[in-house]
């Protein structure tokens, strides 16, 4: 199971790719306040759906999910209990 | 040596600190004095003033400063009066037709009645696929009015609830796709979200309840903040205003340059304007679009700040963008937020999912092509009335057209491999934004704003600009 600190490097990765280098914490927004857009949205969802096994077809998808480190985590945990 | 390239860096270094509008809302003795009673008065007249001179519909003008001075000096009250500002504006404009103000509280009430069905209900077939069930319903009630004999009393009832459906479908769809998020203590931000006293389209802005709780200001100082922000993007938008009224005098008055409507117009009768016009009158008209869009996208986010939910402009840098997608994000964004939400998530997350690329061109044709071209033949519903359905899909194919282009060329820009940004200004931003800027200028051609000439008048036009004719 990967942890928070491969999330936050996944994140921290798609943010230097669209020339975002400053600080990111961890229950930063990253959809709500623009700083991600759609796309980096999927690609988020992708990573969740190959490493965590999430299906949101299955639970549901809504942004606020995703939004920041924090919440992917959290839904992560949710999945890993879930399973 | 060293001094020059210090000054050379001060400069640039002021040049991107400058500001046309200065950062009011940074500014921390301004937002102490925006929480004081008297700065709260001085910001709704300036706000008031200046909304003044943007809006048409007097009623709508004093609903929407007397819904925010109640807002602004009562914020604990603010969802409240939010919920029943929109429903006093629509018995206020229609109390005299009381059918058209019945079925007006009715479609609000299907709308709250369908967001709570999902609620209840969220695994059941309606509860998976609210979006879907509601769209066909739409349709349905569509080609059900277009079977009514005309001038019936059914016809003008069953056209009076399109019409008024095709108003409220987006602000409903968003509502019942809200099904994921944190379940509503109250229903006040769904009623205040169908037709928000801000001002909207077709398009909400800015999209639904569960979005608006996210952004919504918490505290004075929040509140101070946001609406600082709106003042200042309304201060914005007068200026792009005044700006587009000179632009428009200037290259249409002045140098009688047609505009993109009449070139092809002229084109499609025979008679086409010289070949240099028709290359100007497309390029202002991408200009044009993006200010008018610009415009109409800043006076509502504007007044949706000044009610104290700290949205994200609809249109911010466009021209800045090096890929065809980044535009579309940038041009008109709640627009786009529409397509991604109800299309692109809900046919992503659902189907091709061991083929990568493959599930992300579907999706985004799933929107850009399916979602874009739906939506604006619906909202267009008096065509289907007055002339038809089969007219309508006929005079419609240029825009099918154009959404298949665009969504093509939104695959391309997603599926394209992100190798290393070429490095300097000219490689790195200017010729890719320029590549950008003439992918939509030439777009453009299938959206002229003129329905119902043929598809081959729009490809003949768009070989012209090539010096190819046939």
């Amino acid at each position: 199971m990967k942890g928070i600190a491969e999330i936050h490097d996944f994140v921290q990765s798609l943010l230097t790719r669209i020339g975002d280098d400053g600080p990111l914490a961890n229950q930063d927004s990253l959809l709500v306040s623009g700083r991600l857009q759609s796309i980096d949205a999927v690609e988020i969802v992708v990573f969740l759906e190959e490493n965590f096994a999430i299906d949101f077809a299955e639970i549901g998808f809504d942004r606020e999910q995703i939004d920041s480190i924090n919440a992917i985590y959290a839904l992560t945990q949710g999945a890993g209990n879930r399973n | 040596m060293a001094a020059q390239t210090k000054s050379h860096e001060s400069m640039s270094s002021r040049w991107a600190e400058f500001r046309l509008i200065p950062r009011i809302e940074s500014d921390p003795w301004t937002v102490s004095f925006a929480q004081t009673t008297l700065g709260k008065a001085a910001m709704l007249a300036a706000f008031g003033g200046g909304i003044l001179v943007m809006m048409r519909d007097p009623l709508a003008w004093l609903a929407l400063m007397l819904g925010l001075t109640l807002i602004t000096f009562m914020p604990a009250r603010r969802r409240l009066i939010l919920a029943v500002a929109p429903i006093l504006l629509v018995v206020l404009q229609t109390f005299w037709k009381p059918l058209l103000l019945g079925l007006n509280l009715a479609v609000i009430a299907l709308g709250i009645f369908l967001y709570w069905c999902t609620m209840r209900w969220p695994k059941s077939r309606f509860g998976q696929r609210p979006v879907a069930f509601l769209l066909g319903g739409f349709s349905a009630l569509i080609l059900l009015a277009c079977a009514a004999a005309p001038q019936s009393l059914p016809y003008s009832i069953l056209w009076d609830l399109v019409g008024l459906m095709a108003s409220y479908i987006w602000f409903i769809a968003y509502a019942v796709s809200d099904r994921n998020s944190q379940p509503a203590r109250d229903l006040t931000l769904e009623l205040a979200s169908f037709h928000p006293v801000w001002g909207f389209t077709n398009t909400p802005f800015p999209k639904g309840a569960a979005y608006l709780r996210r952004i919504e200001a918490q505290n004075p100082e929040q509140l101070a903040i946001v609406q600082l922000k709106g003042l200042k993007l309304l201060a914005w938008t007068i200026l792009l205003a005044v700006f587009q009224f000179f632009w428009f005098r200037f290259f249409h008055g002045y140098l009688h340059i047609p505009t993109s409507t009449e070139a092809l117009t002229l084109s499609v009768h025979g008679t086409p304007v010289a070949w240099h016009l028709r290359w100007e009158s497309l390029i202002l008209a991408f200009f044009e679009l993006i200010l008018s869009i610009s415009i109409m996208g800043h006076r509502i986010i504007a007044g949706c700040r000044m009610a104290g939910f700290n949205a994200l402009r609809n249109t911010y840098r466009p021209l800045s963008s090096t890929t065809i997608a980044e535009f579309f994000n940038r041009f008109y964004y709640y627009f786009k937020e529409l397509l991604v939400d109800l299309f692109f998530y809900p046919v992503f997350l659902r189907y091709w999912k061991g083929h990568r690329r493959l599930r992300l061109a579907f999706a985004t044709f799933a929107a850009a092509f399916f979602g874009n071209a739906f939506y604006h033949f619906t909202r267009d519903w008096q065509m289907i009335r007055d002339h038809g359905i089969w007219v309508a899909i006929q005079d419609f194919r240029a825009y099918l057209c154009y959404c298949a282009i665009l969504a093509a060329g939104l695959c391309v820009s997603q599926l394209r491999k992100r190798g290393p940004m070429p490095t300097g200004f000219v490689r790195g931003r200017l010729v890719p934004a320029m590549g950008v800027c003439l992918f939509y200028c030439l777009l453009n051609v299938f959206d002229s704003g003129v329905q119902g000439y043929p598809l081959i008048s729009h490809f003949r036009y768009l070989a012209s600009l090539f010096f190819i004719h046939f």
